[in-house]
């Protein structure tokens, strides 16, 4: 599937009521993210960029403007219908991992196959798979407290693709992590977007991992201020395509 | 087994310290539970096992004054009464004070035919058993006038293992002898009670052998009858006759008061206040504690699970999966502690029988008890969950991704 605008937001505006006074998050924000595309969202704390996320991922809704993701209209998709569709089509990957802290990495990955009408064995088998990517079969039958941060984060990632939706949405995914582990994570998101398609939406502070993205968004004040093209990462995918 | 109840087990197992003090809580309560209704119920079977065609007259001014040995011709003749006999409290032991089991003395030719469907005689002299059994132990409480009945926990238990042809010395307590010694009884007939009320360790022995030796002067006290056990005939109105039969007494030596066996079997329960109340009482506000503290637990564990529950909503998820969640692990946690009190009541049936049994009577952890144990289990596992888990159906998923849980 092919959109030229594959994540849009029209005209999106969000605030928040914080000790009685209403603070404006996002401003008549217009944003389009190709498919395929691997953006990421920079800016500094409180400029939008998780609401931005929130919104695509359909976990809150605009208090104005329009959100489609694929060609549907997220911000009008009934709040009980929410979970189904961001079942299908969206995969989280978050700053702190967030894995259940009582299932193994394999129940971890299962987690949201369990919402798909496949048979336990094909649900396995996907998350099998989906552990494979990330590389950590040989962790499979561990629970994360026995697992570093970044092997972690892996699972987080291995669960957010186990469904193969269209969307990875990955909030600071190496916030929380070493440069080694965060540069294994960063490769990891490169590799599901250059050989998987997958269209990746990251917010980070991190310069070095904003790097990696094919574009760079600026954010502050709720509006956007830059939209660049990264040619570093977008001419090593050239290169190696 | 499916996702939510494996996750819902992982928790309950994963905070042991917490669950397993739930659990410990939950134990005790519902072994409470059991326990003290087990004793109300055996205190209220008697009550209800008592039969609705029979009477018992007693004085009208205490039960601890006897009834005239003259007045069971009049009750006899009252239209309806089938057949009547005095019933006379005895209060001896056997050797130890500690040894004691009720003793009343009855009459030799009615007692037998009176209590068919109260007991089933299931040996008699000369070690006759069966169907023979009511009639040859009926010929010789008749015939032998230190007869005694007895039932047969006075048999079973090693304490006394009294056996047909035994003679047995019991100290009186009321009636002394003149020679300062024992009462002899001679087993002739051993029963076993068809009705919760009668114990079966309890001696029914003849009147006649009381009174003669009172009118004698081998015994000390007052030759008298004590109570009049009455059977009526089936369909008849015992108010009727019992209001009849007081009426015959009205200026008689002793006024009397007639009611039915069950209101005599009350009185009884009543007399030591209202037991079953009181510790139906004790029963019901230990549950009700716990049930508290069981709440108190799932809403921390609810508080803990807000950030899981913000996650399965990002992994797509209803919010309704961790209501689910909660109430699965609350009944799991009462479920465990309900079947352990359960088992713990259980398993200590017999030794609280073999204990207490003489004054806790009919203790049984029946199959009404093991299903009342589980069903209050459920309701409180499945009640605490939902008060931890309603709050999660109106959590947004955002909020619940921020919190600490």
């Amino acid at each position: 599937m092919s959109h030229d605008s594959y994540i849009q937001l029209k005209s999106v505006s969000k605030k928040y009521s914080r000790g009685g006074e209403d603070l404006i998050v996002l401003d008549q924000l217009d944003l389009n993210i190709p498919d395929g595309d691997y953006a990421a969202l920079m800016g500094p704390s409180g400029s939008g960029k998780t609401t931005i996320l929130n919104l695509v991922g359909g976990l809150d809704v605009p208090d104005s403007g329009v959100v489609t993701v694929a060609e549907t209209e997220v911000s009008s998709i009934p709040t009980r219908q929410l979970p189904a569709w961001r079942a299908r089509h969206v995969g989280f990957v978050f700053q702190s991992f967030n894995l259940l802290p009582v299932l193994t990495a394999h129940e971890n990955v299962m987690l949201p196959l369990q919402l798909t009408p496949l048979s336990a064995a094909d649900r396995k088998k996907q998350a099998d798979f989906a552990l494979e990517i990330v590389g950590l079969s040989d962790r499979a039958g561990h629970r994360p407290s026995q697992l570093s941060g970044g092997q972690e984060q892996r699972v987080a990632i291995a669960r957010a693709i186990a469904t193969d939706p269209d969307v990875i949405i990955a909030d600071e995914p190496t916030g929380d992590l070493d440069r080694n582990s965060a540069d294994e994570i960063l490769e990891l998101l490169n590799r599901l977007n250059e050989e998987l398609g997958k269209t990746i939406l990251m917010v980070t502070h991190d310069p070095a991992a904003a790097s990696n993205a094919r574009r760079i968004l600026k954010l502050d004040k709720g509006h956007l201020v830059s939209d660049e093209i990264n040619r570093q990462a977008s001419g090593q995918t050239q290169g190696e395509a | 087994m499916n996702f939510p109840v494996r996750l819902a087990l992982r928790h309950v197992f994963s905070n042991k310290t917490r669950n397993g003090l739930t659990i410990l809580a939950i134990t005790i309560a519902v072994f409470l539970l059991c326990f003290l209704l087990a004793v109300v119920r055996g205190i209220d079977a008697g009550v209800r096992s008592a039969s609705s065609t029979r009477l018992v007259t007693q004085s009208a001014v205490s039960l601890f004054v006897s009834l005239p040995m003259s007045y069971r011709p009049k009750i006899d003749a009252q239209d309806a009464v089938t057949i009547a006999s005095e019933f006379r409290w005895f209060g001896g032991y056997y050797q130890d004070p500690a040894n004691f089991f009720p003793q009343f003395a009855v009459n030799k030719d009615r007692f037998v035919d009176m209590y068919v469907k109260d007991f089933e005689i299931i040996e008699g002299p000369n070690g006759i058993t069966g169907p023979g059994a009511r009639e040859a132990v009926k010929k010789a409480f008749a015939t032998e006038k230190r007869a005694a009945i007895i039932g047969m926990g006075l048999r079973d238990d090693e304490k006394y293992n009294f056996q047909i042809g035994d003679t047995v010395p019991i100290i009186p307590a009321i009636y002394q002898r003149a020679d300062g010694g024992a009462w002899d009884y001679v087993i002739v007939g051993i029963f076993k009670p068809l009705k919760a009320r009668i114990p079966d360790k309890i001696m029914y022995f003849r009147s006649d052998y009381l009174n003669d030796s009172i009118d004698s002067g081998e015994a000390f006290g007052e030759v008298a009858a004590g109570v009049y056990y009455v059977n009526i005939d089936q369909g008849s109105q015992s108010e009727i006759i019992a209001t009849s039969i007081d009426q015959d007494f009205l200026n008689g030596p002793q006024r009397t008061q007639t009611v039915t066996e069950a209101a005599f079997a009350s009185f009884f329960v009543s007399a030591i206040g209202n037991l079953p109340l009181f510790l139906g009482t004790v029963g019901g506000a230990v549950l009700f504690s716990i049930f508290f503290s069981v709440v108190n637990a799932m809403l921390i564990a609810g508080r803990q699970r807000l950030k899981e529950a913000g996650i399965l909503q990002a992994l797509g998820f209803p919010p309704i999966t961790s209501c689910l969640l909660l109430i699965i692990e609350g009944l799991a946690v009462a479920l465990i502690g309900g079947a352990l009190g359960l088992a713990l009541a259980i398993g200590t049936q017999d030794l609280v029988v073999l204990n207490f049994g003489d004054s806790i009577r009919n203790y049984e952890i029946d199959s009404g008890l093991i299903l009342l144990a589980i069903s209050t289990s459920s309701i409180l596992g499945i009640t605490a969950g939902l008060c931890a888990g309603i709050p999660f159906l109106r959590y947004r998923p955002t909020e619940a991704l921020r919190s600490l849980g």
